[in-house]
């Protein structure tokens, strides 16, 4: 809504008004639609005599000469006005003034009014004007050309005009408020150095500034005095009672303005010339009765004779009332002023104050019905009176601000700039590409300022000039071609990213052009280790891929023959480097050993780097493994082992045969058979709902519904990886999310949330966590999405679910459908069930779910304990479980457990948020409150219910028996120590370790990996502790303990466990 | 006033339902703030946007420096607003200063509130022999002159620090809303703010109040949660926000409203 130039030239003085016109000329000379700052700028240089030019002459920089920064300062100015869009509609008789201009000219306004030089003016004016409004009176204020010039400086559009030109805006300023010549001053000033400037500056406006302050404070009526005002004229409740921290002080100017009979104009006309006894001196000390009677008396005697508009009388602080130990002098004094107030026929008035609401309960205490006998009006007082007053002593410089807020400003701003425009769903070589190309776009942003060169950083300054200025159309407009062109670059090169590395297809095509030389090359490998594991048969692309995946499974026979083995091995690990870093390549390698191993980092390749570098990680492993093995001695029967654990969940694909299609199901039952039933299930309703012939298609119906009810968290993961490598082929065709957001307490370092799947981040960012389903969806039309804590989803979600599962369109927030034909998914529950309770597990069970999900992926120590004497254990086995040695009670364990995690959560963000946090909630009288919250939040909504019912299955999952997988892993160690160490040893397992292998062992895909670990990485420590230590079985005992705090440094091989032991 | 001043003070009443919600901005933003947060309210709520008075989207004329010089002003406005539209009973969300004045507004009309949800307040921002506010007398008066000095430098450095979590959209929303606020009013609000002293007064809330506050706040130390929590006479809950920040409904829009959701009356 800009202003009509009438009107904002009432507001200025005669010159000022001579250079607005000028600058409306200028706008209608280049038909723009508005008159801005920038148009005032120009105007005011092109004035003869122009008190900006002469300004600026002052204040130039004297690295160039005052001709060229000049012609440099009009080419900038002019550049900017060239940016500015031409009005369509033609330009208007008289362009009407921007918002930003008449803002400037507002603030011009304010800050004439508060300047020394005009203050006893306006001040004048505003008295003569006291009846008329206030908004009037500020429009008397002319702004006079030199305050219409300091404003338009502070526009920021224009600084960075200036800027571009070399000037700096604060030096200008201080040119034209300073007349004495400043060039020797300015050369003083360390050049481009921001913060010391501006201390400079502040500290050249310093002697100024207090004088605004009580400037104001004087020629401000006080609210609050105006308040207890109104309060005094009410027909009931009429006697204020000021309650609150400043209610001293705000009373006490009320009190003395009244006493000094000043203009009070903050009382209503009706109590003007009312009068003030005050009682205070006789309240506080209540000692002598007499002395109280008598000032009663008194007062009575002059509330009789009164002839004004009547008394008030002050009591002061009330505190008084409630210290006092005689209540009946108290009472007495309290029943006399009542008698007074109802006597006196409306003439009369008390007033008090208590400074904080403590006081004011006790006061209520002690006389319950003092505020309908004394007629109180309560009035919370939070603010003195006296703004800049007490209250703003200075002393030091710091937080609020600190300075490192104006030092890093640029800098700052562009960092943000790039995070914001950065896609992180590019890979490192897109991501460089898509960055080159921006900041040439960038660049041609600003190309059409000839003042390029002085452009540090355009973008941050469009940004700037947007948010200070969102109304002016033209700079808009800039930024939002600006962020079209951001976004389409960004589009076409995750468009590009995703063909060439992400998306499923073109990927087939290369399994498809490989498959060929894939086979010759294995089928070679394997003549020449004379050990064929590697049964590949040419079949379809989905199946080389998985082997493709599996890239343990080439090196491994190698193992056999040493010498062979480790030289392949070799060129492995470089070669997957290779053919990570550059894929065309891959296209283009001849059917050679070289090319097996760039198609195994094919399979890796749109993972991260850092998922490329743990594989490598793996396979070095790998060969310290053999390595050690070969000098244990356990050559043969490990290395099967070995083959058997790295082939793992992709074993099955060998002798998979397409046409059995509930095959795959049978493994997977086999794999995980604890949960077989569920398994059936599932193999079951995906056989039902595609259409048999084998292939992923689905039928007319389109999409698969299942919901994974019960517990047993990591398996409904590891089913629904493993659903979606069965149907779409690979298990990166999954996509999880976590609804539950705040309420997930998955700690950090634990074992559960380091498990391989990557879920999507709900919670930093700022969109709906429905639109990032939506997009991710868009983004996958072939996979398996699994939603966990579905009952936990927000209503946009929920509403989008509901409609998916009916129309096979989900929508997002803006109302867009996207097509879910080919896509499964899976809702995840732990708390829900089906109606009938399910055995969940021995309840007193020593390790349960909640406890394992809670494991933290620690580093694990063996410490030696010497007992003397003839340690007998409690159990007969080698092996035991200890408690913690933290925590000896169990119950107490969990209870801190929890603690623990929950604080390390809240650290991770603030180091300084007190423990005391955690308890806030749980004080006896919230807890109403809660558990109402409670059961409306566990209630089985009614949208959940249908979307069960309409579900293609809903599948129970059984509580996982830990307790049984710990017996077996005991069980496992002792047979393991018995093998690799000849005497016999004690070794005790703390419970928070057992928990961790547990965790591991509940994750992990492969068969046998935790027995290899147990096997070649826990006995060997073991052992090495013991050879270590020279330690004979009768006088000590090993303990396998987590070191605290220290996260495991390098994993073993397909299980979540250290790869090393220390050893102490 | 009535018309005038919905006017003024762009009021919206957006959604349906039989509860109403008023949502209120804090110091530097202006209405917009909530807009990632009303999705999810309006399918079951009928609420209520309005900016205060200081804000950049209200015309400065409407800033009278001599009313507004304490927070009581912007509650008359505030339950001007409601009696205006006819609300006689709602819920109240209020950012920062507006949290404040929620406060005051309950001391007064008690009826007219259900329940006060307060997002980054503090009832004194300045230390005091056993009350830790965060800030120092003089640290405030520096800002008030660099305020002073160079506006646009002060916003610039001011907004990621308020926004605190690295959510480059987030700064820059409240840049824009701090940057469309005049520069002396800004400066006079924020002494406003700074002035006031709600310590006395907690006690006399009687609604029920919900304290939500992130985990790290330039403006408002966690401690200051615990005091409102027991000095407030109502019965109050606080709410740790896992999120860093002063405006949790900029910076993790999804998260404060699931919160927001949670403590809402039923």
């Amino acid at each position: 809504m800009p202003t009509p130039v009438s009107v904002a030239r009432q507001c200025l003085a005669e010159a000022a008004a001579v250079a607005l016109d000028e600058a409306v000329n200028v706008a209608k000379k280049r038909c723009h639609a508005q008159t801005t700052s920038l148009h005032a700028v120009s105007a005011l240089l092109s004035l003869p005599s122009s008190t900006l030019r002469e300004a600026c002459t002052r204040a130039r920089s004297s690295a160039y000469s005052p001709r060229l920064q000049f012609r440099a300062l009009e080419l900038c100015v002019g550049a900017a006005l060239d940016r500015v869009s031409v009005s369509k509609s033609g330009a208007a008789e008289e362009p009407p003034v921007s918002n930003s201009l008449m803002a400037a000219i507002k603030r011009a306004q304010a800050n004439q009014r508060r300047h020394p030089e005009t203050f006893h003016l306006y001040q004048q004016q505003l008295n003569s004007n006291l009846n008329s409004s206030f908004q009037n009176s500020i429009s008397v204020v002319k702004v006079e050309l030199k305050h219409f010039v300091m404003s338009i400086l502070d526009d920021p559009i224009v600084g960075r005009v200036f800027g571009d030109a070399g000037f700096r805006t604060n030096e200008i300023k201080l040119a034209i408020l300073n007349p004495i010549p400043m060039s020797s001053a300015t050369s003083r000033y360390p050049p481009l150095f921001f913060g010391r400037l501006n201390d400079l500056e502040a500290n050249k406006l310093g002697p100024n500034f207090p004088f605004h302050v009580a400037a104001a404070a004087t020629e401000r009526v006080d609210e609050n005095s105006r308040r207890i005002g109104e309060i005094l004229v009410n027909k009931n409740n009429r006697n204020p009672l000021l309650i609150g921290a400043c209610a001293n002080d705000v009373l006490r100017s009320f009190t003395d303005s009244l006493k000094r009979n000043e203009k009070t104009e903050f009382l209503p006309k009706e109590i003007e010339g009312l009068s003030v006894v005050s009682m205070e001196p006789e309240i506080s000390e209540f000692v002598n009765e007499e002395r109280i009677r008598l000032k009663l008396k008194q007062v009575s005697e002059v509330v009789e004779n009164c002839r004004g508009s009547g008394i008030l009388v002050n009591c002061g602080d009330l505190k008084a009332f409630v210290e006092f130990e005689s209540v009946d002098v108290v009472n007495s004094v309290v029943s006399e002023l009542k008698r007074l107030l109802i006597n006196s026929g409306g003439k009369l008035w008390v007033i008090g104050f208590l400074a904080n609401d403590d006081d004011y309960k006790k006061l209520l205490e002690r006389f319950p019905s003092i505020e309908i006998d004394w007629d109180l009006h309560l009035l919370p007082i939070t603010t003195s009176s006296s703004i800049g007053g007490k209250c703003f002593k200075s002393s030091l410089m710091g937080s609020f601000v600190p300075f490192g807020g104006f030092f890093s400003l640029p800098s700052e701003l562009d960092t943000l700039r790039t995070s914001g425009t950065q896609s992180s769903s590019l890979c490192n070589f897109c991501n460089e590409k898509y960055e080159k190309e921006l900041s040439v776009i960038q660049k041609g942003e600003s190309t059409g300022s000839i003042a390029d060169k002085h452009s540090v950083n355009p973008t941050s300054w469009l940004q700037i000039a947007t948010s200070k200025r969102p109304n002016t159309a033209e700079v808009k407009d800039d930024k939002t071609v600006f962020d079209a062109k951001v976004m389409a670059l960004k589009t076409k090169w995750s468009d590009i990213c995703r063909r060439l590395h992400f998306s499923g297809t073109s990927q087939e095509d290369i399994f498809k052009a490989k498959s060929q030389s894939f086979t010759v090359s294995s089928a070679s490998l394997g003549t020449l280790l004379n050990g064929s594991r590697t049964n590949l048969s040419p079949c379809t692309p989905s199946v080389l891929q998985k082997n493709f995946q599996s890239n343990q499974n080439i090196p491994i026979p190698q193992a056999e023959l040493p010498v062979h083995g480790l030289d392949i091995n070799d060129r492995c690990n470089s070669s997957i480097s290779k053919g990570t870093m550059n894929l065309p390549i891959v296209c283009t390698s001849p059917p050679s050993v070289v090319s097996v191993t760039t198609d195994l980092g094919l399979g890796t390749i749109y993972a991260s780097a850092e998922e490329c570098r743990r594989k490598t990680n793996l396979q070095e492993q790998n060969i310290s493994i053999r390595d050690s093995l070969e000098s244990s001695g356990h050559h043969e029967n490990a290395s099967s082992r070995i083959s058997q654990s790295s082939s793992g969940s992709h074993r099955f694909n060998k002798e998979m045969d397409m046409k059995d299609l509930e095959y795959p199901w049978k493994v997977l039952a086999e794999k995980v058979s604890w949960q077989t039933e569920a398994i059936q299930t599932i193999g079951r309703t995906i056989l039902r709902c595609t259409n048999g012939n084998g292939s992923c298609h689905f039928s007319n119906k389109g999409n698969i519904w299942l919901s994974f009810l019960g517990p047993d968290k990591a398996t409904k993961r590891k089913v629904a990886a493993n659903i979606a490598e069965i149907v779409f082929g690979k298990q990166e065709n999954l996509l999880c999310f976590d609804l539950s957001l705040q309420d997930s307490i998955c700690p950090v370092n634990s074992i559960i949330g380091s498990s391989g799947l990557k879920f999507q981040d709900l919670k930093s960012g700022r969109k709906m966590i429905v639109d990032y389903i939506a997009e991710e969806l868009s983004k996958h039309p072939n996979s398996v999405i699994l939603l966990e804590n579905i009952e936990k989803a927000d209503f946009f979600v929920q509403s989008s679910l509901s409609q998916a599962v009916k129309t096979g369109k989900f929508q997002d927030s803006h109302g867009r459908d996207i097509n879910v034909k080919n896509i499964v998914f899976v809702l995840a529950s732990s708390v829900l069930n089906l109606g009938k309770s399910l055995p969940f597990g021995r309840v007193a069970s020593e390790f349960n779910e909640e406890k394992i999900l809670e494991a933290k992926n620690l580093q694990m120590q063996i410490l030696i304990r010497y007992v003397h004497g003839n340690y007998s254990p409690e159990s007969t086995a080698n092996v035991s479980i200890i408690p913690s040695k933290t925590f000896s009670n169990q119950v107490n364990k969990r209870k801190l457990m929890n603690a623990e995690s929950t604080r390390a959560d809240i650290s991770k963000r603030s180091s300084q948020l007190p423990r005391s946090i955690i308890d806030l909630n749980l004080p006896v009288e919230d807890t109403e409150e809660d558990s109402n919250m409670d059961t409306c939040d566990d209630d089985p909504e009614m949208w959940l219910k249908e979307l069960l019912e309409r579900v293609d299955e809903n599948v129970e999952f059984r509580p996982f028996d830990f307790e049984s997988l710990a017996k077996k892993i005991l069980k496992e160690v002792d047979v393991g120590l018995r093998k690799v160490v000849n005497t016999k040893i004690l070794l005790e397992i703390d419970r928070e370790v057992m928990a961790q292998i547990l965790a591991a062992a509940w994750l992990t895909d492969s068969k046998n990996a935790l027995e290899d670990w147990i096997e070649i990485v826990l006995c060997l420590s073991v052992e090495e502790a013991r050879l270590k230590c020279n330690v004979t079985s009768s006088d000590c005992v090993m303990q396998l303990v987590p070191c605290d705090g220290l996260v495991v440094e390098e994993q073993a091989s397909g299980v979540c466990l250290p790869a090393r032991i220390k050893v102490k | 006033m009535g018309q005038n001043l919905l006017e003024a003070l762009n009021v919206r009443v957006v959604g349906s339902g039989d509860k109403i919600l008023v949502l209120s901005h804090g110091f530097g933003t202006d209405q917009s703030a909530w807009n990632r947060i009303l999705p999810f309210f309006i399918r079951d709520h009928r609420v209520v946007l309005y900016d205060l008075v200081c804000a950049g989207t209200v015309n400065p004329d409407f800033f009278d420096f001599r009313r507004y010089t304490t927070l009581d002003p912007y509650v008359d406005d505030l339950l001007n607003i409601l009696d205006a539209i006819g609300v006689d009973r709602c819920t109240y969300v209020g950012h920062s200063v507006s949290a404040m004045i929620g406060i005051l507004a309950a001391i007064r009309r008690p009826r007219l509130f259900a329940k006060l949800i307060l997002i980054g307040a503090s009832p004194r921002f300045l230390n005091d022999t056993d009350y830790h506010g965060g800030f120092e007398q003089g640290e405030i008066e520096k800002v008030f002159w660099a305020m002073e000095a160079n506006y646009e430098a002060w916003v610039n450095g001011f907004a990621p620090l308020a926004v605190g979590a690295d959510v480059p959209e987030a700064v820059r929303e409240f840049s824009r809303t701090l940057f469309n606020m005049r520069p002396d009013i800004t400066l006079f609000v924020s002494r406003t703010v700074f002035n006031s002293d709600f310590r006395g007064v907690l006690g006399l809330v009687r609604v029920p109040c919900s304290i939500i506050q992130t985990a790290k706040d330039v403006s408002v130390p966690a401690s200051v949660a615990v005091y409102l929590k027991n000095h407030l006479g109502g019965r109050s809950t606080v709410h740790p926000l896992n999120v860093e920040g002063h405006l949790p409904h900029l910076s993790a829009p999804n998260l404060l409203a699931q919160v927001l959701r949670q403590v809402l009356p039923r």
